[in-house]
Formats: structure tokens, sequence, C-alpha cells
């Protein structure tokens, strides 16, 4: 019995409370009505989710773009193996690039063989996306060339009707004597007819150029088909090559190279006398300043997606934290104090609503005046050293981006923890003062204990907050996060750039869910009260 | 290679002989790793393939290669030192160093490349441009085509109180200049800069507005602007997606103006001298690999440079709206696909060279425009353009690539003053003679004359 509790206590404080009928239905309780409770916590979420998808693929070919139909979920969950799929590559490569002896020599005959393996496929699907080409263009012609032969004969044919009313005007205004007010009046409205007839056959052409243009923009499966085949093929193949190079070429190659340079140099040193002794000397020192450089060069790999989502995920911390340790002793002194309260309330009421987007700028110059050589800076150099935050490469980029995001979520935790505990049961405040305890030890023992689950419940909202701030401060100041993959992404304009946006919105919805589903934790563990937290 | 080179380095010092050619072959550089920004349009091609085809590596740098949302930031962070350096536009370096906008000491030893610029005009106006002159209204029209027949809609407007928008990438871009030069030589006025308009719009016919070059295609979409001029593949990209239509390519605007440039701190090349020698040293390599071709003259490497650029890390559009560009192609309309082997210069007709006379042409547009408010004498446009050019770090990379074997003696205009001929080749045959700037300035209708 006591194991049940226990886990159903665990559930309860992880706030999984749609998993308690699961485990009462297997110790048997009322079977019936767990398995109620089953469809309607657990089946019926999942059912409405796989409506959603469903909808979402029938309804989203229907809308075409510019930028390409919106994707289907298939589309989506492709274009997200693509992300991976770089980024699976990119981190062989830096890998390549520190490997030595055995494996480095196994990985390069896997890559060699691999190549070999590609060489005939390429020749092959250059030659069926040629094939598709040819199809394209023989089928886009044949439809084309009759209604473009119409449309040039009826635009000839207007054209020429056109020059000879406009003739025919010309030679009657040329008639027309000074005074002959009737015979102006007709040519005025005649040249009017004659405007709008050119509008109407304007018109009528019009039909034509759509439908060519219809021709024209309208999909060719088989040759979208060769394209992605001829794209992935020869996508492996150049990361292929690259990784043999930075194999054939990495820093133990480099490093043995130096050496057998060094060695030649300081041989010819001994050898040497007189005055040539220090221009050998010059050679030996200069080579080994470069086989330091050597040993300590790292491959320059690119940030991709779970690098910047790790990257952004440390970015909301540092700046939730900041907006914490801000926070939280502001707020308890504005709780205590209705002075302090009623002098900050214009702050509060005045920042609370600026948006990130102002904030951002200011926060940028601001860093940057702190900042004014980052790769000299003792703060970006120490953090730089740092064992686990250290690859991120923290800059004040990064700095600014955090700072925004403190500003703007700390006030949730702010008025919360303002609020609790200026509503504290006076009862406690009696017994304190009756126990004659100091300031100290009452705001320790009474204080702060009383306030924590509205100081809780505040930090949910500002870490909320915080997420949704950063994405756009980062895409504003370019600091490698989430939000500069999605202008990265944005920017590029490609085929791939509409299904990479979706790829986004469920992994910032599904990173914020976990931040959520962590602050749940903690607030459930601070709350002695039966207080339901709301999901 | 590699080993042929240490055999004979044992060999050369087995027989005690000392080659100054195989010292040279790596430089002792102060920084190894580095940053450079970029801006996604193909020409940023120099920097992306020095560090993919290993040049950087090969001297012993590791560059990362990061993607920058406008030319501001980017300009921004190579200031501020967040990044080493940056693919710029060529009047980036010129403005920075003279104070127009953000004030910076920037210089530049290599220019990056040739053309590869187009105006784009949504469909309604090539619609009505093509009313106003038929002969526009076929599958291939002649080229170059000249703003004259923009010129009648745009007084449409102005009768009706309104100004064709257009958009271009950034106030001291090539982009505004050549925009401006087009739209000005058809009479279209486009608006001065003065101390106090910095937007660049008092007198404007028609108003010109800012707008990073990969948002354009949208921005057009939208209907804010109705045209602009962007580098590539922006302006395939509008035909790609069937929303404007390319009247013409700054390679008839200016055969061969010079386009971006790598750009730098005056500070930072002090601090590191041997490591931008090395950046250029790999740059100018990755000028010849894009620019090699067969003996037929067909570009060899350019497939492979799109495949690359089409990364999602770079660029990023794709690789069949690269390719058309890069591998000397232009569709002008999907009716109209030209063959454009010069649409982007890399290393031909010494491009690389850092020339003291296009410093001169572009400090005479930001003269012509109001954005130098004064008049100048000719001195001081030839002192701007030593202080930011620096001829002297590309020619000491050029000679040792020489030794090196990885560079033609036919590559590099060893012996030059670093001013090119006198040219005409602009679209309304105006001649530039970069040592007379006050004269060129004299020589248009619309702009300031001193």
């Amino acid at each position: 019995m006591s194991i049940k509790y226990k886990i159903l206590k665990a559930i309860d404080v992880a706030g999984l409370n749609f998993l308690r009928p699961v485990i009462l239905l297997c110790y048997g309780e009322e079977p019936e009505e767990q398995i109620r409770k089953i469809g309607l916590f657990i089946a019926v979420p999942i059912m409405a989710f796989c409506l959603f998808l469903y909808l979402w693929g029938l309804f989203a070919p229907m809308h075409k773009t510019k930028s390409g139909e919106v994707p289907t979920p298939s589309v989506v969950w492709d274009s997200a193996k693509g992300v991976w799929a770089f980024h699976v590559r990119e981190k062989n490569k830096a890998n390549a690039y520190n490997l030595e002896g055995d494996s480095r020599d196994k990985l390069l005959e896997q890559a060699q063989t691999r190549l070999s393996e590609l060489e005939p496929m390429v020749a092959r699907v250059n030659e069926q996306l040629a094939e598709a080409d040819g199809a394209m263009q023989s089928s886009l012609a044949s439809k084309i060339e009759p209604i473009k032969a119409e449309l040039d004969s009826s635009k000839n044919a207007m054209r020429e009707a056109q020059k000879a009313r406009q003739a025919d005007l010309q030679a009657r205004a040329k008639a027309i004597a000074a005074d002959d007010t009737a015979a102006k009046e007709k040519l005025l409205e005649d040249y009017r007819a004659h405007l709008a007839q050119i509008e109407t056959e304007r018109e009528s052409l019009r039909s034509y150029e759509e439908q060519i243009d219809e021709i024209h923009n309208a999909d060719f499966p088989q040759r979208a088909e060769a394209i992605r085949a001829q794209s992935a093929i020869a996508e492996e193949r150049q990361y292929l090559v690259k990784l043999i190079d930075t194999l054939e070429n990495n820093r133990q190659q480099k490093l043995s190279d130096i050496e057998t340079r060094l060695e030649g140099f300081e041989s010819s040193y001994y050898e040497a006398s007189g005055a040539d002794l220090l221009k050998h000397a010059k050679s030996i020192t200069r080579t080994e300043s470069l086989m330091v450089n050597a040993a300590d060069s790292e491959y320059a790999k690119p940030m991709t997606l779970p690098d910047q989502v790790l990257r952004s995920v440390a970015c909301v911390f540092a700046g939730f934290l900041v907006a914490s340790l801000i926070a939280i002793p502001v707020g308890i002194v504005c709780g205590l104090s209705p002075i302090m309260m009623s002098a900050l309330t214009p702050f509060i009421a005045l920042f609370k609503p600026v948006s990130p987007i102002v904030w951002l700028p200011i926060f940028f110059i601001i860093v940057g005046g702190f900042i004014p050589d980052p790769d000299k800076h003792w703060l970006i150099a120490g953090l730089a050293e740092l064992p686990l935050i250290g690859w991120m490469k923290i800059n004040p980029a990064f700095i600014a981006s955090a700072l925004t995001v403190a500003m703007c979520s700390l006030w949730p935790t702010l008025v919360n923890t303002a609020l609790g505990v200026a509503s504290i049961d006076k009862d406690h405040i009696n017994v304190a003062r009756v126990l004659r305890l100091g300031f100290w030890s009452r705001l320790i023992k009474i204080v702060i204990p009383s306030s924590l689950p509205l100081t809780f419940a505040g930090l949910r909202i500002s870490l909320g907050v915080g997420w949704m701030v950063l994405i756009a401060a980062e895409l504003l100041s370019s600091s490698e996060g989430l939000g500069k993959f999605v202008w990265d992404m944005f920017n590029n304009g490609s085929s791939q750039t509409f299904a990479q946006m979706f790829v986004v919105v469920f992994v910032v919805g599904i990173i914020g869910l976990l931040l959520d589903r962590i602050m749940i934790v903690f607030q459930r563990l601070v709350s002695f009260d039966e207080s339901p937290t709301s999901i | 290679m590699k080993q042929l080179l240490s055999k004979i380095t044992l060999w050369a010092t087995a027989l005690g002989l000392f080659s100054a050619t195989l010292t040279a072959e790596m430089l002792d550089v102060e920084k190894t790793e580095l940053k450079f920004g970029f801006i996604k349009l193909t020409d940023c091609a120099p920097i992306v393939i020095a560090k993919e085809k290993g040049f950087f590596s090969e001297e012993g740098l590791q560059v990362e290669v990061i993607a920058q949302p406008n030319w501001k930031t980017l300009l921004d962070n190579v200031i501020s030192g967040n990044l080493d350096g940056a693919h710029m536009l060529s009047g980036q370096p010129i403005a920075a160093t003279i104070g127009f906008g953000t004030k910076a000491h920037i210089i530049t030893a290599f220019t990056m490349d040739l053309n590869g610029n187009g105006i784009t005009v949504s469909n309604a106006i090539w619609e009505a441009m093509q009313e106003n002159d038929w002969d526009l209204d076929v599958d291939q029209p002649e080229h170059p085509i000249s703003a004259d027949a923009l010129k009648p809609i745009v007084e449409e407007k102005l009768i009706a109180g309104e100004k064709l928008q257009m958009g271009m990438v950034f106030p001291v871009s090539t982009h505004n200049y050549e925009l401006r030069y087009w739209l000005a030589a058809s009479g279209i006025h486009p608006g001065m800069y003065t101390t106090t308009d910095i937007g660049g719009r008092t007198d404007a016919e028609v108003e010109l507005s800012v707008t990073p070059p990969p948002m354009m295609p949208a921005t057009l979409e939208a209907g804010n602007i109705q045209g602009y001029c962007v580098g590539e593949p922006w302006n395939q990209q509008a035909v790609a997606k069937g929303i404007g239509v390319p009247v013409t390519s700054n390679y008839d605007i200016w055969k061969n103006n010079p386009e971006k440039v790598f750009g730098v701190t005056y500070k930072w090349a002090q601090e590191n001298p041997q490591t931008h020698l090395a950046v250029v040293k790999a740059l100018i390599r990755a000028g010849k690999w894009l620019d090699a071709t067969d003996e037929n003259g067909v570009l060899v490497n350019r497939e492979e440079a799109a495949r690359i650029l089409s990364r999602p890390d770079y660029v990023g559009a794709d690789y069949d709206v690269i390719k058309n560009s890069m591998t000397g192609y232009f569709y002008f309309q999907k009716t109209d696909k030209r063959p454009m082997p010069d649409f982007n210069v890399f290393f031909k007709y010494y491009c690389t060279y850092p020339w003291y006379s296009d410093g001169i042409w572009f400090l005479t547009q930001m003269r012509r425009w109001g954005q130098i408010t004064e008049a100048k004498p000719a001195e001081w446009y030839f002192e701007t353009a030593k202080e930011v050019y620096k001829p002297a770090v590309y020619l000491e990379a050029a000679k040792l690539l020489l030794a090196e074997g990885n560079i033609d003696e036919a590559d590099i205009p060893w012996d030059t003053d670093g001013y090119k001929a006198p040219t005409s080749d602009f679209i309304d045959g105006i001649l530039y003679d970069a040592k007379d700037p006050i004269g060129y300035l004299n020589s248009h209708d619309i702009g300031n004359k001193d």
C-alpha cells in the first residue's frame, strides 16, 4: 500500500496527474471509474492530436502561396529529419578533425567506400533530372504554344486596330474647324471610347496570360522528385568529400607535418654556424609557435539547431536567474512596506508593458559599452573557459538577450511575491510578535515560507514570459539560438523554409512545455496546502 | 602535395640549403580562430569557398562563417569586435571611415566580386512598362532596358499624388547608387540626401527605402515596394516565385562594376597583420577557384560552389535558384533565360585587387546624392581612397601565393598605380575618370555638382 501512495505522491508532485488512473487501475481500484478517467485524460487528448494532424494534412495542400504549399505533417517531419541530418554531418566533421590513429583510418576508409558507391548514382540522378527537365519543357511548350500563338495574334490584331483608330482620330482632329464645338465633343467622346476599348482589350488578353502563368506555375511532380533525389545525393557527396578532406588534413596530420619541418630546422641549426645561426633559430621558434597554434586548433563548426536550442535554454535561465535575484528581494520589501510598494508602483506600471523589441537595443548598447573588445574582455574569456558552457561562446549578444529576458520577465515574480508577503496570515505575525522574533528570523521563518507558493506561481509565469521574449530577442540580436535559426531559415527563402518554421513551432512548444513542467514541480514542492495548480 | 613538400623540405635541409619560399608557406598568424560575417547573397562565395575548400585551414586558420541579419548589424559587429571581418558593401568601409553613418576606420585589401545585382520590378509595373514601350512586350526584349518606359508611370503616379516606392539594401550600398544611376539616366529624380533628410527623399520622384536583401521578395509581394535593386539570388527568387520581373542587371548599368569587399577594422589589421595577410591569401585562392575555366571558357567549379552556397547555414536558397546566376545564366522572365557569363566575376579582370578608382567612384556617388554634404577638393578623394583601400597588403599576399605557385604572374596587376583606365561603359555612356572626380560629378544632369 505504501508504495502505491508514494507513486501517487510522486506523480502529484511531478504534475503528471493524468497518470493517476493508470496506477490506480494497476492496483485494481474502481476499474470502471479508472478506465473512464483514462479515456478522458489520455485517450481524448491523443485522439484530438491525431485529428489535428489529419485535418492539417487534409487542408494544408489546399492553400497555395508563392512560397509554396503549406507543408503537411509528413513534409514537416522530413524537414525535421533534414535539420537533424545537417547537425549530425557537421558534428561528424568536427569530430573528424580531432580523430587520431585507427579510428581516423577506419572512418576515412568508410567515407571513401561510401563516396565510391555514390559516384555512379550521381550520374544516374543527373540523367533522371535531365530527362524530367526535357519532359517538362516539351509538355510546357506543347501546352503553352497554342495559347501563346492565340495571344500573340490577338495582341497584334488589337495593336493594329489601336493604331488605326489612333490614326483615324488624328486625321479627324486635323479636319475639325476651330469653332466646330459639336465635332469637338464627338471627338472627345470617341477618344474616350477608344481608351475604354483599349482597356477592355487589355482585359481580354489577361485571361490568356493567366492561363500561361498557371501552366508555368503548375507542379511537375516528376521533376520535383528528380531534383530532390539529385540534391540528396549531391549533398551527401559534398559532405563526404569535405569529411575526407578534414580527415586527411586534421589536427594530427598538421602536427606531424609541422614536426617533420621542425626536426629539419633543428638539424640544420646544429649544423650551421656563425651569422646563420640566428636565422635558423628564428625558423625554429616560429615553427614552434605554429605547432602550439595547430595543437590548440578546433574545427570551426557552425551552430546547428540542437546547439542553438541548448544555448537558448541557457540564455533563458540566465535571464530568469537575474530576474529572480531582482524580483524576489524587491517583492519582499514591497510586501513588507506599504511605503515601498507605493513608491515602486509607478515604475512597475510604467515598465511592465514595454516590449522586448524596445529593451533589446537599449541593453545591446549598454552591454557593448561595458565590453568594448569582446575577445579580450575578462568576462567573455572567463566564461569561454568554463567546462559546461564554454562551447556556447557567450558573447555580448547573449548577455543583452538574457538581460532583455530578465527585464521582461521579472514583473510577475515581483508582483506575486509582494502579494504573497502582504497577505500573510495575521495570526502568524501575531505569534511572531509574541515570541519576540527579530526581523531576520521573522523574515526567514515566517514571511518567506508563507509567501513561497505565490512566489513560485510568479516564477512559473516569469519563465513562460521569458521563453517567449527570448525568441524575439535572439532574432533581433542575432545571438545564436532558436530566434536566429528562425530568422536565418526565413531569410533562406528556400523550398524548405516553410516546413522549417513549423519544425521550430514544435521545438519551441515542447521546450516551453518542459520548462513549465519543471516549474510546476517546484511549485508543488513548496505548496504545503492542497491548493490545486492549474495545468 | 603535402608529402611532396615535406620531402622537399627534408631534402633542402639535408643539403644545408635554406629556401625562403618554403617558410613562406605558412604565416605565423597572431590569431587562429576567426569569425567572419556575411549576408545571404551569392557574392559571399569567396569567404564560404575559402572555408569549405580548405584554403583558410591551409593557412592555419579555423574560420567560423556567421550569417548576419542586415548590413547595419554586420558593420556594428565588425566595429564592436564580435566579428573579425566581413563581407561588406564597397560603400561601407568608405562611409564608416569618413563618418557617414557609424564612424569607424574600416579598411579593405580585397575586392570580392564584380557585378551580380539586378533591378526587379513588380509584375504590374512590368506590364505598364510594356504598355509604354511595345518593344518590351516580347519574350526576349532587347537589352539594356533603361528606365525610359518607367518614367510615364512615375509621372502618372506623381499626378495622383503618389510616389513609386522602390527598395535597396543600405544607404551606402552599390544597389542604392546603381538604382539611382539607372533612374537618373532616364531623367527620374531619385531624391537627395541632406543634413536633415538622412532618408534621401528630398525632391524625390521615386522614393527609395532600405530593406535587407533576403526580405526583398517578401516586401515586394506585400506591395510595400514596387521594385528593388538587390544581389543574387533575390532577383531569380522573384522569377521563380512569379512575383516580379528583373528588368536589368547592374552589368548593363556599368560593365564590371565593383561590388563587395572584404572589410576589417584598421585596429584589427594593425594588431593582426600576419593573420590579415593569411586571410587575403586564402580569399585570392578562393576567387581564382571560383573563376577557373576549362579550355572552352566554361566555368568549371561554379556548380559545386552553388551546391555549397545552398547549404542552410550559407545562402540557403534552393540550389536551382542559386545555380542560374552562378553558372553564368540569368532568367529575366520564365521565358527569357540568357547566358550571362560575367554576371558574377570573382577573379577575372584583376577583380580582386583593391582599386583606388573603385573607392573614388563610390565617393563621387556619395557626393552626387548629398551623403557628403559639402564640396571636397579632388585631393580629398584620392586621400580617402588611400585610407580605405590597401593594395600593399593585397600585393604582399599575392607575392607569397606566386612564390608558392598558387597563382600565375599574369593574374595580378603588379605595377598598377591603383587606378583603372577611364571608362564610359555606363548605361548613359558618361566617361568616368577616377583621376578627375570633380569633372565626373559635373558631367551628370541630376545630383550635386561642385
